[in-house]
């Protein structure tokens, strides 16, 4: 994939609640999976692939807290920044995007590390 | 071999023999035309199972009042009889409830009182399930053989859920009576609690919830027909609200009123008065008696809006004058857990709402000054009910026999205040439905 300088305008940071998440479909990211939107208490917003790695379930449907997204299923957590999986069940990690927050709107750089 | 005693088994191919069910003929434990019972009833485990066959499983029992549901994936757990089941709205925002029972251990798959969700996992092995019960999570799904299909092996779902007055029933009964069909002219009854407000009721706070030793129906029968035990269990709690320097009030000691009596068993008691007011001060101050008179009508303001009590057939009671809700969930035939919500018009101030809690608290919280007293009467009488001769000695509910009547002013037909005709009533429908086969015996 060409790296995209402006990334892709994937959501307005409004869409996603805080605490909560929304999934973007990978028609529209060009990657491997959906890739999930993750809005932290602090209003700061995350990218990762949005299937965890345990069960089909989806991250953008999970609890996000104290730096951790928590799978609705089976309660994995991962880590917000780096996608690295902090809780069983899952054991293998989740890959992150990098994203940029511009004049209230979220761009996505597909497969760039944040 | 044949080929299909190769397939794992279904749960059609189980039959389980009916001696694990029993049925006892009760005919000769309740007398309702003699207003005599025989003790058995609260104390037989036999019996007691059969209840939950006969007059739990087929009867539209209560679950939750509709304003604990907002948003899909709010959701409530309960009882039906001793069935864990979640009422919880779906993204189409339809009240559901699903028993709470993994299909593949059995743990239960919500183990939280209440709150919201996306879906109910399993903390056993991890079988997840939507909002519409359906099984969407199988870890290790390849190790179970081909003919294993997901959509078999949904959340059992309970068939039928109405709603009245904002108040949610369910049974498990695939063919019941419609709801308000089954609630006949109670419904007049719980009109006056649940019609005040055109905006409706709102539940507030979560729900009390405490364990009583004493049979289930020991509650229920007093909240369908008992107002004789007041003046003498409630004593103390009428002379701590009353002012410190006034003598017991002859026309509190001596109420008169009535006492809907019902086919289906359910009951409400009440005096009768043109006076008859809310208890707390800025509540019955806040209430516009001549709206509520042109509302609700005269025989309704002054009788069962406020003071009273009453029973929905089996578990679900109420009291009006302060909002109290409650089920009896049965735990065993020695023992009862109640469940308590406190509901209030839509329309009250915040500051109106808090008096009523707050009386309704003092009442009839779990530490309520009346609530006390009811739960040592239901505890005394079943803490001695095993005794041998104690159990053989038939109890006397013959107050107010033949009483029963049209009186031309409430619905259906009544009786005195003081009176035992609802539960006669109470107790001729358990025996009817205790005798008769319910629907998971007639299939197959």
């Amino acid at each position: 994939m060409p790296q995209q300088t402006l990334g892709i305008r994937v959501a307005s940071v409004t869409d996603i609640p805080p605490g909560e998440g929304i999934a973007i479909d990978k028609s529209i990211t060009g990657t491997a999976d959906n890739i999930a939107l993750l809005r932290d208490e602090d209003d700061r917003i995350y990218a990762l692939d949005d299937t965890c790695s345990h069960e089909d379930a989806s991250l953008a449907d999970g609890w996000v807290e104290g730096g951790y997204v928590e799978c609705p299923l089976h309660a994995s957590k991962f880590c917000l920044k780096t996608g690295e999986v902090q809780g069983l069940p899952a054991t293998r990690d989740v890959c992150p995007h990098r994203i940029e927050v511009r004049d209230g709107a979220v761009y996505l750089f597909p497969n760039e590390a944040p | 071999m044949t080929r299909s005693l190769d397939r794992p088994a279904a749960p059609s191919r189980l039959r389980r023999p009916p001696e694990l069910a029993p049925n006892l003929d009760v005919s000769g434990l309740v007398d309702a035309h003699g207003g005599l019972l025989d003790r058995a009833i609260f104390t037989d485990t036999a019996l007691y199972r059969q209840e939950l066959r006969r007059v739990f499983a087929p009867s539209w029992l209560f679950l939750a009042h509709i304003d604990q549901f907002q948003k899909p994936g709010d959701f409530f757990t309960t009882y039906m009889g001793e069935d864990p089941v979640i009422v919880t709205m779906d993204r189409n925002r339809q009240v559901r409830a699903y028993l709470n029972s993994c299909r593949h251990r059995g743990a239960r798959v919500c183990r939280a009182d209440f709150g919201t969700t996306k879906n109910f996992t399993c903390t056993y092995h991890g079988w997840a399930y939507d909002l519409d019960g359906g099984l969407t999570s199988v870890p290790n799904r390849d190790g179970y053989p081909e003919s294993f299909e997901s959509r078999d092996w949904g959340l059992l779902e309970v068939p039928h859920i109405e709603t009245y007055g904002g108040l949610v029933f369910g049974t498990w009964n695939p063919d019941p009576l419609p709801l308000r069909d089954e609630l006949g002219d109670m419904a007049w009854y719980l009109d006056a609690m649940l019609d005040r407000d055109p905006e409706g009721t709102v539940v507030v706070g979560g729900v009390h919830k405490w364990v009583l030793e004493g049979n289930w129906k020991l509650a229920a029968e007093q909240f369908a027909t008992d107002w004789y035990h007041v003046n003498m269990s409630h004593a103390s709690a009428l002379m701590v609200l009353s002012p410190a320097d006034k003598r017991p009030r002859e026309e509190i000691v001596h109420r008169t009123g009535r006492q809907y009596v019902s086919p289906q068993g359910h009951g409400a008691g009440f005096p009768v008065h043109p006076k008859n007011r809310f208890n707390a001060q800025s509540v019955h101050e806040w209430y516009d008696y001549a709206a509520l008179r042109e509302r609700l009508g005269d025989a309704r303001v002054e009788g069962p809006l406020t003071d009273g009590h009453a029973t929905v057939f089996p578990n679900f009671s109420y009291l009006p004058v302060i909002g109290s809700l409650r089920v009896w969930h049965p735990k065993g035939p020695d023992r009862m857990e109640v469940w308590a919500w406190t509901i209030v018009d839509k329309s009250m101030p915040p500051e109106i709402r808090e008096a009523q809690r707050l009386y309704n608290l003092r009442t009839f919280g779990p530490s309520g000054v009346f609530e006390q007293d009811d739960g040592e009467n239901w505890s005394e009488v079943q803490a001695i009910s095993h005794g041998f001769i104690t159990n053989g000695l038939p109890l006397n509910y013959q107050m107010g026999l033949g009483s029963e009547r049209e009186d031309g002013r409430h619905p259906g037909l009544t009786s005195e205040l003081y009176s035992d005709a609802a539960g006669r009533a109470f107790y001729a429908r358990w025996k009817e439905l205790m005798n008769t086969p319910a629907w998971h015996e007639k299939e197959r």
